[in-house]
């Protein structure tokens, strides 16, 4: 055996109990050793070799297990729930890294002896390969949240009163999306180059989004609302255009509609604002991209 | 303490953290007043968003932290980095063009590069400056911002902030009271766990063979998986904690804390240490508040976030010393607080 992969298992990383870790630091290789002298030292390491065997079986299995969930989200697209599309080339590296170091890990677990655990316990108190189960545990949180429950974007409950009807123009300098392909962003950044909101009275609109709506709302109006965000769902934020609709008390909570119409100024919830008297409202599917990139 | 007692100790911790982590989910469930299940979904939504975002960096990083230890001697660093501590106090202020990491990747790095024997300014200043002045978040930040007060500012202040921190533990400690055992070089008493070991690592005080490319991309990638199960960890519990806080607290209320030119700044502190957005990226979040928060806060966030944050500081005490993480948050939050308000107060932008 090629003594660079004998090696594979000292390099272990510091068990947490160093955060815990009072040692003097001048006589660091003492403390570590007294296990040694017990006298049940040799079934103590049998009992430990098992464990460190399952370990590392279990360690390659999570690193194979992230890269296939990221190749999982990647294929069938759930990664647009999570994260803006521009970044999408990290996840790919992200899965290729993860199954290679997973392979990896097959071929450490595939090829450690007992010798290696024994050498072990020279340098390393009973860090081994610097895992617990409690490491184990923690870095398969990803991978339960991910695989159990059943993935979707941020919807009318995320919001929780937390709705802007502006938005920043961000870095476009002039704004020149042809009214009738304007999404919500795009309206709410058009507004805010208007002197007087009564300049877009009349502009047609045609936009999708999902309904939202508060108790305190009036009947007949509600929010179409879209999430933005930058980077991923940490940085999202809720937009939304009022929308005055007679059978909106029809429309579910969450459900994604496409309303086409036309802008009058109006009151919403004691602002004025240009509101999107409806037309015409369809119920669609969740689009492809359930958020908007600012 | 002996072993036993640790082992209980860090049972009892683990045992205490999830119980919490538990109790905090089912108050959030309680407080919104919607059902269980539509709020885990939110939670799992957010935590996996900041996790997939996340995670590509920390791989990188810890591939980086691999291939420093199988391919860059601590004489190649020696060469490198200058004796004199003001010097290689600015020189660790700029190595995050040659070593482009954000502050998830930036520990590993560190703590590789301290068991190599990098002087203790560089690492920390490094550490503390790598997750902005870097390409990246250079170019993030001019994309959001375009050439202006905040770019310029920001790069300014994190390289003022991580080198006046630099030069504070320059001249005021040795490594053995600042890093974890297993962070130390074995010459200077590290504990071995990390770098020790006679069989393969040549005592870094003797002449250094560089490894063959090919064993030196296998023992990379070895130690790579062992760095993201110990990073990652920290990644976890601080997503953990940030998709509980973003579930938990709402922007609103925290929005209304900040306007007076000295409680912004502290909000927006407060804030970039909760959110824990990895400094690639903050600067498009700091653009939501740029309306409505003072150019002074907005800086202090984009100074201090990438500097210290939940994820950070979990990852901090897995290098240094307890002690140390407090001066090496208190430190930079009290620089950057100060340069906040003194903008606030003394520019007009």
């Amino acid at each position: 055996m090629p003594p660079a992969i004998t090696g594979a298992i000292y390099h272990a990383p510091p068990d947490t109990r160093q955060l815990f870790n009072e040692r003097l630091q001048g006589q660091p290789m003492q403390a570590t050793h007294s296990h040694h002298h017990d006298p049940d030292h040799a079934k103590h390491d049998l009992h430990n070799h098992t464990r460190d065997r399952v370990m590392l079986w279990l360690k390659a299995a999570l690193l194979l297990g992230m890269g296939a969930y990221f190749v999982y989200i990647i294929v069938t697209g759930n990664l647009t729930n999570y994260i803006n599309v521009r970044f999408t080339w990290l996840s790919y590296v992200a899965a290729a890294i993860f199954l290679l170091l997973g392979v990896c890990s097959v071929f450490v677990a595939m090829r450690a002896t007992d010798d290696d655990f024994h050498h072990d316990h020279d340098g390393h108190d009973h860090s081994h390969s610097g895992l617990s189960w409690g490491v184990l545990a923690i870095v398969s949180v990803p991978l339960i949240l991910g695989t159990l429950i059943p993935s979707r974007p941020l919807g009318a409950t995320a919001i929780s009163g937390n709705l802007s009807t502006s938005a920043a123009l961000g870095s476009l300098s002039t704004f020149t999306v042809n009214p009738l392909d304007r999404n919500v962003l795009d309206w709410l950044r058009y507004f805010g180059t208007l002197e007087d909101y009564a300049d877009a009275n009349d502009e047609r609109a045609d936009v999708i989004g999902f309904v939202y709506r508060e108790p305190s709302f009036p009947e007949n109006q509600f929010m179409l609302a879209r999430f933005t965000l930058s980077c991923c769902v940490a940085d999202a934020s809720a937009l939304g255009l009022p929308v005055y609709w007679e059978n909106a008390p029809d429309l579910e909570q969450d459900q994604w509609v496409r309303v086409q119409g036309s802008f009058r100024v109006g009151e919403f919830r004691g602002d004025t604002l240009p509101i999107l008297h409806a037309q015409d409202i369809a119920l669609i599917e969740q689009p492809e991209h359930p958020y908007l990139y600012p | 303490m002996d072993s036993d007692a640790k082992k209980m100790l860090r049972r009892l911790i683990t045992a205490v953290a999830g119980i919490s982590i538990v109790v905090v989910l089912g108050a959030a469930v309680l407080g919104t007043g919607s059902d269980a299940g539509t709020v885990l979904s939110i939670f799992s939504t957010r935590f996996l968003g900041i996790f997939i975002e996340a995670v590509p960096f920390l791989l990188l990083g810890t591939l980086v932290s691999g291939l420093i230890d199988s391919f860059i001697s601590a004489d190649d660093i020696a060469r490198w980095v200058p004796r004199n501590p003001i010097l290689a106090t600015f020189v660790g202020t700029f190595m995050g063009f040659t070593f482009p990491v954000c502050e998830c990747g930036v520990v590993p790095v560190v703590r590789r590069l301290f068991t190599k024997g990098l002087p203790m300014s560089v690492g920390v200043t490094f550490l503390l400056a790598a997750p902005v002045i870097n390409p990246i978040v250079l170019v993030g930040t001019y994309v959001a911002f375009g050439v202006g007060p905040v770019l310029i500012g920001r790069f300014v202040l994190t390289a003022v902030v991580a080198m006046i921190v630099g030069l504070v533990f320059a001249f005021a400690g040795r490594p053995q009271e600042v890093l974890q055992a297993g962070s130390l070089m074995p010459v200077m008493g590290g504990d071995g766990t990390r770098a020790y070991d006679p069989h393969e690592v040549i005592p870094l005080y003797a002449k250094t063979k560089r490894k063959p490319l090919l064993i030196g991309l296998r023992d990379a990638l070895k130690m790579a998986g062992d760095e993201f199960f110990e990073m990652g960890r920290y990644l976890i519990i601080g997503t953990l904690l940030a998709a509980t806080m973003q579930t938990l607290v709402s922007q609103e209320v925290l929005l209304a804390l900040g306007r007076g030119p000295v409680v912004s700044v502290i909000t927006m502190q407060l804030l970039a240490f909760v959110l824990s957005v990895c400094s690639t990226v903050d600067a498009f979040l700091a653009l939501a508040f740029a309306g409505t928060f003072t150019t002074g806060s907005i800086l202090a966030f984009l100074v201090f976030g990438p500097m210290v944050d939940i994820k950070s500081t979990l990852m901090f005490l897995g290098v240094f010393k307890r002690r140390i993480v407090i001066y090496l948050i208190a430190l930079p939050f009290l620089l950057t607080l100060l340069f906040g308000i003194w903008l606030n107060l003394n520019v007009t932008f």
